[in-house]
């Protein structure tokens, strides 16, 4: 390779990487996105490796007394740090394990919340006119469907496992990128930067993704962040009614099995984990949403005083 | 016809064409999917096919898939939901009490939560940069990205099991056989059933009132109209609400978009608090199968978020022509 087709490239990745330093500089200066950003990168880690440090199996494996017996909701101890569930099972165990299909159903989920939403408000708001008017009276209808009560009737129908709520969660929620991101490319093609390159005869496409998209992307990140979390909180909700995937530890079936054994009375222990592990993740979606909000938003960050 | 007029006639015949979308949308759905409740019904193999044929002409499912789509677009329109296959009552029986008590959480909850969260969300803006600020941001973003169950389920550990206050579960005692509205609605005993699921609801709704009150106030915060206040000698406290007033629009249109939303969004918050309300019921009769019940309080749930979009949409329009001028969508 010579060194001209080289030198573009590093430009590029050194301009990725300032760029990235200063998202975490910027982070960093604001308490509750940095307490938000810990909380993330712990639970994508614990997504990715949970349940390959987790001790033991979250479903075959049963924790003993001493006595041999399974050791059925006791309080935690040096052998189930997290305690045990009415099943013997290690509370423990099944938190770590529980944290992959949150993750990968959050991540997926949020990407194609995102991804969707972006292309249908950058196409809506783009060529305007017919176009815009079917896909936001789509979007008019994905809005009057409601959500959850849809979600259900499809999973009675559909044996649910992670994708099938992925996918559901994608096909309802791209309403929301897709109204905000429409109005911002409104606004951003009227500049004259655009007007001139379409004057200048570039086509339609090169037009949108070259010119308007760079001017939405942070929109679009941030709802894709957003999505995340959307996404976290319909699987949670989901498997806790019993529409969850049934062969995976999750979260939100974990919530669903102590609710349902009725053990939410006595056993503490096998509820706060994973309700303060999706609540935390949710939380710190939104707490770093929040403020970058503020500097995407110029009628707020203007008058920041 | 008036710029208002037109846009309103507009409106009306989208929210119409969603409507009829909607529920061809729910129609479809329910009857094309393998494993209806009537397969199960007829496979059972404990019905004689004269039985089979009588209960498949009761819910007219002899006839051609078009003209049972015309009935039931039929019945919809008035509001004719046909009767429960699991108990034998009209739909509208079964689901007209739990759609009020449905209500009766949940409306004095979010107006409560509208007027006390936009109250403190203006001053927090007002104090932008302060620890009040910074606090309720966090305190109401927790609450309202947490799903609401998880909340509640905290909520029921600390207040039910923990202190011992308030009942975990249910509208009344079990015990008691009230007879009545007022029998029902008013009596020591619900309202101590009432407390727990009213605040978690009121909690879970905070957060969106508080950051639209919040932004309203901080995007006015330096502007001429501000200073002009200023400037003629009004105390900080007449500033402020001179600025709120500006920023309530998003504030009631937003009112108008969550009671559209206010039936589908706490399915959850029902199910934990065993509250007898039409989410609640919504998902026995999905593990019920009992279809005419379950498409009536889908029809329901689609229907008040159409009306309430189309309210939201006239009501920003009318106060804020700009709106309308620019052709409303």
């Amino acid at each position: 390779m010579s060194v001209d087709s080289v030198e573009p490239v590093r430009s590029w990745l050194r301009s990725g990487v300032d760029r990235v330093a200063s998202n975490l500089r910027f982070i960093a200066g604001d308490t509750p996105a940095a307490v938000g950003f810990a909380v993330i990168a712990t639970f994508a880690f614990l997504g990715v490796f949970g349940p390959v440090i987790a001790p033991h199996d979250p479903i075959r494996y049963s924790v003993q007394t001493g006595q041999g017996t399974i050791a059925r909701l006791n309080a935690p101890t040096l052998a189930a740090p997290f305690g045990t569930t009415a099943y013997g099972k290690d509370v423990f165990s099944q938190f770590l394990a529980g944290a992959r299909p949150t993750f990968i159903v959050g991540l997926f989920g949020g990407l194609a919340t995102g991804g969707v939403g972006f292309l249908v408000g950058l196409v809506a708001g783009y060529f305007g006119g017919t176009v815009d008017e079917v896909l936001m009276r789509l979007t008019d209808l994905t809005f009057s469907l409601p959500f959850m009560p849809m979600a259900l009737l499809l999973l009675t129908f559909v044996q649910p496992n992670i994708w099938v709520i992925t996918a559901i969660v994608a096909a309802f929620l791209w309403k929301m990128p897709a109204r905000v991101i429409r109005s911002e490319v409104l606004s951003v093609s009227e500049r004259t930067f655009v007007r001139s390159a379409k004057a200048s005869g570039a086509g339609h496409l090169r037009t949108m993704f070259v010119h308007v998209a760079p001017n939405v992307l942070p929109i679009a990140f941030l709802y894709t962040a957003y999505g995340v979390a959307w996404s976290i909180a319909a699987q949670a909700s989901l498997a806790f009614l019993g529409f969850g995937d049934p062969t995976t530890t999750s979260w939100g079936r974990m919530l669903r099995q102590v609710f349902a054994s009725g053990s939410i009375r006595v056993a503490w222990w096998w509820v706060i984990p994973p309700a303060v592990g999706i609540a935390a993740v949710t939380t710190s979606v939104f707490l770093i949403g929040r403020a970058y909000e503020e500097v995407i938003n110029p009628e707020i960050s203007e008058q920041s005083q | 016809m008036s710029q208002f007029q037109r846009f309103l006639a507009k409106r009306i015949g989208i929210a119409a064409a969603l409507t009829l979308v909607a529920v061809t949308i729910i129609f479809f759905t329910l009857r094309l999917l393998p494993g209806s409740p009537f397969t199960q019904l007829v496979a059972s193999g404990n019905l004689s096919e004269q039985q089979v044929a009588e209960i498949l002409s009761l819910y007219g499912l002899n006839k051609p898939l078009h003209e049972q789509y015309l009935i039931y677009l039929q019945n919809l329109l008035t509001f004719q939901f046909g009767y429960s296959i699991r108990q034998t009552r009209p739909v509208w029986e079964i689901l007209g009490p739990k759609l009020f008590n449905t209500l009766i959480l949940l409306v004095p909850a979010l107006v409560t939560t509208a007027v006390l969260s936009t109250l403190l969300g203006m001053y927090a803006g007002w104090k932008r940069g302060s620890w009040l600020e910074t606090g309720s941001i966090v305190t109401t973003t927790f609450l309202r990205s947490t799903p609401v169950f998880i909340t509640a389920l905290l909520f029921i550990i600390v207040f039910s099991y923990t202190l011992d206050l308030v009942p975990a579960f249910g509208m009344r005692e079990i015990t008691a056989s009230p007879t009545g509205f007022a029998d029902t609605y008013l009596s020591v005993d619900f309202l101590h059933h009432y407390l727990l699921p009213f605040t978690v609801a009121v909690l879970y709704y905070s957060g969106d009132f508080l950051l639209l009150a919040r932004n309203g106030v901080v995007e006015q915060k330096g502007s001429e109209f501000l200073k002009l206040h200023k400037a003629k000698g009004l105390s900080e406290t007449e500033q402020l609400l001179r600025t709120g007033r500006n920023s309530l629009l998003p504030v009631l249109t937003y009112f108008a978009l969550r009671l559209g939303m206010i039936f589908q969004g706490l399915i959850l918050l029902e199910v934990v608090f065993g509250w007898p309300g039409i989410g609640r019921q919504l998902v026995m009769s999905i593990s019920q199968q009992d279809f005419p019940v379950v498409q009536a309080a889908v029809f329901l749930m689609a229907l008040a978020v159409i009306v309430m979009n189309l309210v939201a949409d006239v009501l920003s329009a009318y106060f804020d022509p700009a709106v309308t001028a620019g052709g409303g969508s």
